[in-house]
This record gives structure tokens, C-alpha cells and sequence, in this order.
């Protein structure tokens, strides 16, 4: 192989690798337009998860924020989409509070996480559709099957973690408030006493 | 017997786009349908630890066990629970593994295919029963709670 050859080799190695990149970029990009559009959603179960747990004490809040947790980790951990599906599913089953309506809700007696997973396996994956047909992502064969797969993983990822954030930010502003109401309250005994 | 990692990858697609819905399905069906009350807890238990924890050959064995089993009358629906898988996890040893899924490469002799058939009903029953045992449970609560 002439020196020239090995040139033209690595340049074209060089190109097919920035191909790839600029296709992990797009798909990356894609993705993240299609998650900031769904930020309002995320923001309204983020709203319903906090309203859904509201009633609790102090002690088992700890708890529920560990429910949180546990949705962020199998959605960052989980392998396929169904994993995810299955814990919500598990998680109704499991604690009434998952299955508390939300009454700002166009139907208020459907619970978080029955609307969780509709959302889910409604939106999030004609969304999914969305970006893999401007991707050229097909779903014949194996390889775009998968991609396929990891697309709609990725865009779910990014929705629970804002829904977490929001449910964060919601329960937090809650025990703000409660703490000024505290306050208020032991001023005003202190005053009376 | 190994699984490659493409074999892996899909399953994992299988899993999401076939076992999933199918495994809803036929739970709805049962529950909705047929009108079977959900698969109480302690069946959930044994199924779950035996897909987890044992070859296909055995799961199916237990799967054919529950299923031949003397129900009493009240006790009848699982044994329609388990009819149902029994057929589920048969038909894609027979028909689909192969034909369907293309997860069994060519050029394998006939005891190679039997075991490379055994390893991955292991993972897609397992699979299965996951989805299978999370919709039935899901449904369970919220007939619990209407009654």
C-alpha cells in the first residue's frame, strides 16, 4: 500500500467516523427537541406526583421521594421500555397513592400512575415515531429495531427526570409554605402568651 | 448455552414490541373477558421464583403441574391462568422462537437448536411472565379497591 493509499484510508475512516457522529449528534439533538416540547406535560405529572403524595407525614414523605428516585433509576438502568412499564405497574399495584387523581385532571380520577404510563406509551412514543422518521430509522429490520428502541428510552429518560425535578421543586415550595405558616403560628403564640 | 450479544439485543426489542402487549392481552383477556379473578399472590410468588431462578424446562414443568392440578370449584381460575400460559409458552417454543423471532442462527444440529431453544425460552419466558405478572397485579388492584 503506497503512502497516498494510507492517506485516502485513514481520511475515509476519519469521514465514516464523523458520519457516525454527526448521525449520534442528530439522533442526541432530535431527541432533546422532542423531550423540551413534552416539558409541559412533564410539569403537569410532575404537579399530579406531588398533589398524589401530599397527604402524608413528614416521616413517610421520605418515603414517597425514594418512589421517585426508584422511577428515575429503573428508567436510567432499565434495558427496554416494558421494564419501565412494569414498575409503574407494580408501583400501582402496591401503593394507593399511585392511584390518586389529580383534580386540575381532564379526567380527575385517573390516577398517576395509570396517566404515567398512558402518557408514556402515547405521546412519549409517537414522539418516538416522530424522530425516527426524521432519522430515516425504519422498523424492519433488526438494527433500526433497536435504535428504535433507543430512541424511545432515551426520550422517556429525559421526561421522567423532569417530571422528578418538577415533583422536587412542587414538594419543596410545599414545606417552605408549611414552615412559614409555622413560624406564623409561634409568633402569634408567643404574642398571646 | 451462551446467548450472543445480538441475541441479547433482541430479545430485548422482542420483549418490548411482541412479549409486552401480548402479555397485557392476555391478561385482559382472562380478567375482563372471561371474567377469571386475578392470580392471587401466592401463585405470583412461585411463578416469579421459578422463572427467575430455573431453566425453561423447569419452569414449564411447574406451568404444566399447576395447570393438571385438582382445583377446587373456587379455585378454578387458575387453573384457566395457567392453561393459558401453558399454550402461550408452547406455541412460541414450536412456531415462533424460529420462524417468528429469528433468534436460532443457522447450521446447528438438532441437539445444538434444543439447547440454544432451551437458553432463550429461559430469558423470553422469563420476559414474560414479568409483563404477564405486572399487568395482573396492576388490574388486581383496582379490583380491589372497586369492591
Amino acid at each position: 500500500m503506497s503512502k497516498d493509499d494510507k492517506t485516502t484510508s485513514k481520511d475515509n475512516k476519519t469521514n465514516n467516523d464523523s458520519k457516525g457522529i454527526n448521525k449520534d449528534m442528530r439522533r442526541i439533538r432530535e431527541i432533546s427537541i422532542q423531550a423540551e416540547t413534552l416539558y409541559e406535560d412533564a410539569v403537569g405529572l410532575g404537579n399530579h406526583a406531588a398533589y398524589a403524595f401530599k397527604d402524608l407525614s413528614r416521616s413517610k414523605r421520605n418515603s414517597h421521594r425514594s418512589q421517585m428516585t426508584g422511577l428515575e433509576n429503573i428508567a436510567e438502568s432499565g434495558l427496554k421500555t416494558s421494564d419501565i412499564f412494569d414498575y409503574i405497574k407494580k408501583q400501582i399495584a402496591r401503593f394507593d397513592y399511585w392511584r390518586k387523581g389529580f383534580p386540575g385532571n381532564q379526567d380527575p380520577n385517573e390516577g398517576f400512575g395509570e396517566a404515567l404510563k398512558s402518557f408514556l406509551e402515547g405521546e412519549v412514543k409517537r414522539r418516538r415515531d416522530r424522530i425516527c422518521k426524521a432519522l430515516d430509522i425504519g422498523d424492519v429490520t433488526d438494527e433500526d429495531k433497536y435504535k428504535r428502541q433507543q430512541v424511545y428510552l432515551q426520550l422517556i429518560r429525559q421526561f421522567i427526570r423532569q417530571l422528578v425535578v418538577q415533583y422536587e421543586y412542587c414538594t419543596s415550595q410545599e414545606e417552605v409554605r408549611e414552615n412559614g405558616a409555622n413560624v406564623g403560628t409561634g409568633t402569634q403564640n408567643r404574642r398571646s402568651k | 448455552m451462551e446467548l450472543t450479544l445480538a441475541q441479547v439485543r433482541k430479545i430485548d426489542v422482542v420483549s418490548d414490541t411482541v412479549l409486552y402487549p401480548e402479555a397485557t392481552a392476555l391478561v385482559k383477556q382472562l380478567i375482563e373477558d372471561e371474567e377469571c379473578n386475578a392470580l392471587p399472590s401466592s401463585q405470583i410468588s412461585g411463578l416469579l421464583s421459578i422463572a427467575g431462578a430455573n431453566t425453561y424446562t423447569e419452569l414449564y414443568r411447574f406451568v404444566l403441574h399447576q395447570r393438571d392440578r385438582n382445583w377446587t370449584a373456587s379455585k378454578m381460575d387458575i387453573k384457566k391462568f395457567y392453561t393459558a400460559l401453558e399454550k402461550y409458552l408452547s406455541d412460541m417454543v414450536r412456531q415462533r422462537v424460529k420462524a417468528e423471532f429469528r433468534l436460532i442462527p443457522e447450521g446447528l444440529d438438532a441437539k445444538q437448536t434444543k439447547q440454544m431453544t432451551e437458553a432463550l425460552m429461559a430469558v423470553l419466558a422469563q420476559d414474560f411472565i414479568q409483563h404477564f405478572v405486572a399487568e395482573n397485579n396492576q388490574r388486581a388492584a383496582y379490583v380491589s379497591r372497586r369492591r
